[in-house]
């Protein structure tokens, strides 16, 4: 019985953690390419990357941003602390000075999940409820 | 006149028709030439035409008073990360403001860049310099609220000598624990003079007489970046040191035969610049003030001997803008520019600017702006042969700009 309420009692705990992780974005969950190693980033490390603070992987492999405009503004602005038109100027402000590439843009969230799907390197925020084939989960720590 | 303008005013309109007509089908551009495995490059590129009317000054152009088109740029650029950490990009640029530029094309910067980790990277080539919020992409419509960033601080004119430098730069992010970070960039590097420049132009104008003979320009530099703890804020801090601008300079003597008419005088100068910045982006605001000051010391060796010249030019300005909704941006900044020596009520030594502007974006590959300008003073003003009177205090002008964008 004991044990039963100890497993239990872990299993709740657990299912809270993993679903506050998968809501720390508001409405919105972290994707990204197969072909990116890690499958957690911190809060500050997704910043970074959506600040061009880190512009690649471990491997070296150059991290490629993904948007969908309109639809993930909200998860897009507690990723990067910048509005959207603020996230749109500063890329464009990186990508006309060499200093950076723009982010991609998709559409829809499927056409998004394919982007991503077939990009090596690619991370992207889309709406939590989306259908996700060919792309793993980041967890936001 | 008039009709001169919408003449050059269509033209252009009709030159950015197909551009725009083939962006709006193409947001930025992807090419794979060279088979699925090797990476792709893109492309990304814009045209912008302004016009410039002013009730009293030909400023920035020899027809603002009249209308003036005499206000364009246009850029392609290509980026591909061929090796990992490394990126390799080029951009070619032309424009036109005034007497500058012509729509000379040139290659605005070409980069080879490895990045060690995010403390640290490398970027060799043609490069662009790093100052303040803007001077990187002070060229950029797209990329600000207003169609003319505070002339005081980034003088259209002179991009050809702010902008890029043939160098090396680092760059890096240090992060500073509960402090925020640490963002650094230090250049080296040199400026190539040509004699159409708008820097050669506003020696020609100052001088009376024409600057030939440009050494190669020696520019080093720093733009540190303090990315604080609080979201969206962030302090800056940029020098800059250019010597080796020396060159010949011939000069009218006024005086009658059988004495000279010109005179031929060799000038060698430094130049220190130093500029402060703070940003604030908050919710839907943008907040941004500089100070920014230029202080240039030289020698000029003449038969009869040599002088020495100083001068100092300082510029600050605090701007704010609000973005409505995803089609409407309205934002105003003020400009206060001043040269040193000067009594601070003669007219040509400041120069006051209170602007308000409009920002439409009516699609994400097309921008419209339109800007009222009030000024008082005419130290900008520059061209001399253009404004020969300079006795109105208080005038206005209109600037109109749109750009297109893929």
């Amino acid at each position: 019985m004991k044990s039963l309420l100890l497993k239990t009692g872990l299993l709740i705990a657990l299912l809270v953690a993993g679903a506050f992780s998968a809501r720390a974005l508001d409405g919105a969950v972290v994707i990204a390419n197969f072909s990116v190693a890690i499958n957690s980033l911190s809060a500050d490390e997704l910043k970074d990357i959506y600040t061009a603070k880190t512009k690649y992987w471990d491997n070296g492999q150059v991290i490629i941003i993904v948007v969908l405009p309109d639809k993930t503004d909200a998860a897009l602005q507690q990723a990067s602390g910048m509005e959207a038109s603020q996230f749109k100027t500063f890329w464009l402000r990186l990508a006309f000075s060499g200093r950076g590439s723009q982010p991609k843009k998709a559409d829809t969230a499927a056409a998004l999940v394919a982007l991503v799907a077939s990009t090596k390197g690619a991370i992207a925020l889309v709406p939590a409820d989306a259908e996700l084939p060919g792309v793993k989960k980041i967890e936001i720590e | 006149m008039k009709k001169n303008i919408i003449r050059r005013l269509t033209q252009s309109l009709l030159l950015a028709s197909p551009v725009a007509l083939m962006v709006c089908r193409l947001d930025a551009a992807e090419f794979n030439f060279f088979g699925t495995n090797m990476p792709p490059l893109d492309f990304h590129g814009f045209l912008s035409q302004g016009f410039l009317d002013s009730s009293s000054y030909n400023y920035l152009t020899p027809n603002t008073k009249n209308g003036s088109t005499e206000f364009f740029e246009a850029g392609m650029n290509v980026s591909v990360n061929p090796f990992p950490r490394t990126r390799i990009t080029a951009q070619g640029f032309l424009y036109d403001v005034g007497n500058v530029g012509n729509y000379q094309p040139f290659l605005d910067y070409a980069s080879i860049e490895y990045t060690f980790n995010d403390y640290l990277g490398l970027r060799a080539g043609r490069v662009r310099r790093p100052g303040g919020i803007y001077n990187d992409i002070q060229d950029i419509d797209l990329a600000r609220t207003f169609v003319l960033l505070p002339q005081g601080v980034y003088d259209a004119r002179f991009r050809d000598f702010s902008c890029s430098l043939d160098g090396a730069e680092v760059f890096g992010d240090i992060p500073l624990s509960k402090a925020g970070a640490l963002a650094y960039e230090a250049y080296v590097g040199y400026v190539h003079i040509g004699a159409g420049s708008g820097v050669v132009n506003e020696i020609n104008n100052t001088s009376g007489g024409k600057a030939t003979s440009f050494n190669p320009v020696f520019g080093a530099g720093e733009q540190l970046w303090w990315n604080t703890p609080v979201d969206g804020l962030r302090f800056g801090a940029a020098f800059g040191y250019v010597f080796n601008f020396d060159y010949d300079l011939t000069v009218p003597t006024g005086a009658p035969p059988p004495f000279p008419a010109t005179v031929s005088l060799i000038a060698k100068t430094v130049v220190l610049t130093q500029q402060y910045s703070v940003e604030y982006l908050w919710k839907k605001w943008t907040f941004q003030a500089e100070y920014y000051d230029v202080q240039s010391s030289g020698n000029t060796t003449a038969p009869a001997g040599t002088t020495h010249s100083f001068s100092n030019q300082y510029s600050w300005y605090g701007s704010a803008a609000y973005r409505f909704n995803k089609w409407l941006e309205v934002g105003g900044y003020y400009n206060e520019s001043y040269v040193s020596g000067a009594q601070a009520a003669a007219s040509d030594a400041s120069q006051k600017d209170a602007v308000l502007s409009f920002r439409f974006d009516p699609k994400p590959w097309w921008v419209f702006k339109v800007e009222g300008h009030y000024i008082r003073g005419t130290e900008l003003l520059e061209d001399n042969a253009a404004n020969p009177v300079r006795n109105d205090n208080g005038w206005f002008m209109l600037a109109v700009k749109t750009t297109f964008s893929f």
